[in-house]
């Protein structure tokens, strides 16, 4: 659905022209779960803001197939931090894309009440976001990136801030409302284990200026249970991607 | 659930009673201090009148005095009143359309700082002479004092957007008045609250000193004139009234940040 071709991007700064890609091509499908790993400050994020058109590019195309989804309004974009409007109630929250979009919003309260539901937060649409634990946020932040019905969902490090065992849960819960939503992700992360648990394909980004190093297909068996990661196939996968990132 | 917001209620009740149980201590305790002080030493009225004397002055009528407190009073709370609300209105306007393009603000920033430095009481006598004695006048002078601070903590709160909240609107093609209607505007209430605040005891300033210039009405009018006749009561009994009416144009505006902001008492109640 979305064909990305020698993408690139360069800044102009004060001390002269800074690459932060150079060269991304891959293809997203359908329904796939793909992740793209590489280190911090490596332009994933950039990546995923050309894709949703925040930010320019430089070189390069994205190819989008407008039989499948219409760019403008069928991307959900999942950001860093929550980025909740700390003076609407949560169903208020989630309904803001329906706002913005100009779509009724009387007929998406059903629905909004139902991705409460989906990401575990029922009973929870009256509360502030201040109410709220940074788990809990974020799948309010989620919520709200799927209102709206896209077909394309991008995750930029959405479990980055939680702590370890939240992000653990996070990603099974995560795991599970891809499988019931039928949507296609792109996720970003640094966390090596977190996207070889959720992909079915990982994209391998050096540092700066970003080059992919390499694309693996995840071969482990779904639906994915906490078990796998103790699998032998898993530990393959991430030698690999050590090896790819140089780390061994 | 209902429990806890019950618990939370009666809880907020009793926080209130002993905040206000504590303050109303202080200045009661202020009035006694004051009474004692100008008993035990002895003060000449003309120099410090006892609170008593001025609470007597304002609630029995003074033959002598020729004048009625309930019109001077009610002029300037007219007046305070008016101008707080011509304030906050056209302040947080000038401060939505400022923002609104870079180029108005470089254009009428630099005028509404010269006008700011101008000190009230140099434009005041022009102001009378453009508009005559009256209450309008009084109004805008009242205005002129109190507005830029609103105008300012409005556009300090428009502009204090996180860049990523922006792109929350502008991944899905929102416009520049969607940015404004429902991220800009919301997240500067705390701010444009605080504007107020500063321009609520602003606009008080600028009623009495319109009044002391350019009124034969208004509790500024009866300073003055309690002044040149050395008739010391009734400038107390003004200030004591001037007081309460600052407090309570303050307490209002605190009350009005609580409903129309409640998400804030939650984050407190949190913390």
């Amino acid at each position: 659905m979305l064909s990305i071709n020698k993408l690139k991007k360069t800044y102009t700064t004060r001390d002269g022209e800074l690459e932060a890609l150079a060269n991304v091509s891959f293809d997203i499908f359908p329904q796939e779960f793909v992740s793209i790993v590489g280190p911090s400050g490596c332009g994933k994020t950039t990546l995923l803001k050309i894709i949703a058109g925040l930010v320019s590019k430089s070189g390069g195309n994205i190819d989008v197939d407008k039989d499948q989804f219409d760019p403008s309004r069928e991307v959900g974009f999942v950001f860093q931090d929550s980025l909740l409007l700390h003076w609407r109630k949560v169903l208020e929250n989630v309904l803001l894309p329906i706002e913005i979009l100009k779509m009724n919003k009387g007929l998406y309260r059903q629905q909004a009440l139902d991705l409460l539901d989906l990401v575990g937060l029922e009973g929870f649409e009256n509360s502030y976001p201040n109410e709220l634990s940074g788990g809990m946020q974020q799948r309010v932040s989620i919520a709200r990136a799927l209102i709206h019905d896209p077909k394309l969902v991008l995750m930029d490090e959405p479990f980055g801030a939680l702590d370890a065992i939240t992000r653990e849960r996070m990603n099974l819960e995560l795991l599970r409302i891809w499988t019931e939503s039928k949507k296609t992700i792109l996720f970003i992360t640094h966390g090596i284990n977190e996207a070889i648990f959720l992909s079915d394909r990982i994209i391998v980004l050096s540092a700066r200026p970003s080059r992919m190093v390499n694309v693996l297909d995840i071969n482990l068996p779904r639906p994915r249970v906490q078990e796998v990661r103790t699998s032998p196939d898993f530990g393959t996968y991430a030698l690999e991607i050590y090896r790819s990132l140089e780390l061994i | 659930m209902k429990k806890y917001s019950l618990k939370k209620i009666l809880n907020d009740v009793k926080k209130g009673v002993r905040k206000n149980f504590q303050a109303s201590l202080t200045i009661i305790g202020f009035f006694i201090f004051w009474q004692i002080i100008v008993v035990f030493f002895q003060i000449p009225q003309f120099i410090l009148p006892s609170p008593l004397d001025a609470l007597e002055h304002l609630f029995i009528p003074q033959e002598s005095a020729n004048y009625s407190w309930m019109l001077h009073i009610s002029t300037t709370l007219y007046e305070i009143a008016l101008s707080f609300i011509v304030t906050a209105t056209v302040g947080i306007l000038l401060a939505i359309v400022i923002s609104w393009s870079r180029l108005i603000k470089d254009i009428m920033m630099p005028f509404f700082i010269f006008i700011n430095s101008l000190p009230t009481i140099a434009i005041a006598p022009i102001i009378l002479l453009w508009m005559g004695y009256g209450i309008k006048t009084n109004i805008l002078i009242a205005f002129l004092v109190s507005f830029f601070p609103v105008v300012i903590n409005t556009i300090a709160g428009l502009n204090s957007v996180e860049d990523d909240l922006l792109d929350l609107v502008r991944y899905l093609h929102g416009s520049k008045l969607q940015i404004f209607i429902k991220i800009r505007i919301p997240n500067s209430l705390p701010y444009i609250f605080s504007g107020l605040k500063i321009g609520s005891t602003m606009c008080i300033v600028g009623a009495i000193v319109g009044e002391f210039i350019a009124s034969d009405k208004g509790l500024g009018y009866i300073i003055i004139n309690s002044q040149f006749t050395m008739n010391t009561p009734p400038i107390f009994s003004a200030l004591i009234v001037i007081s309460i009416a600052g407090a309570l144009l303050y307490g209002l505006v605190t009350l009005l940040e609580k409903l129309i902001m409640p998400w804030r008492e939650i984050q407190t109640t949190n913390q």
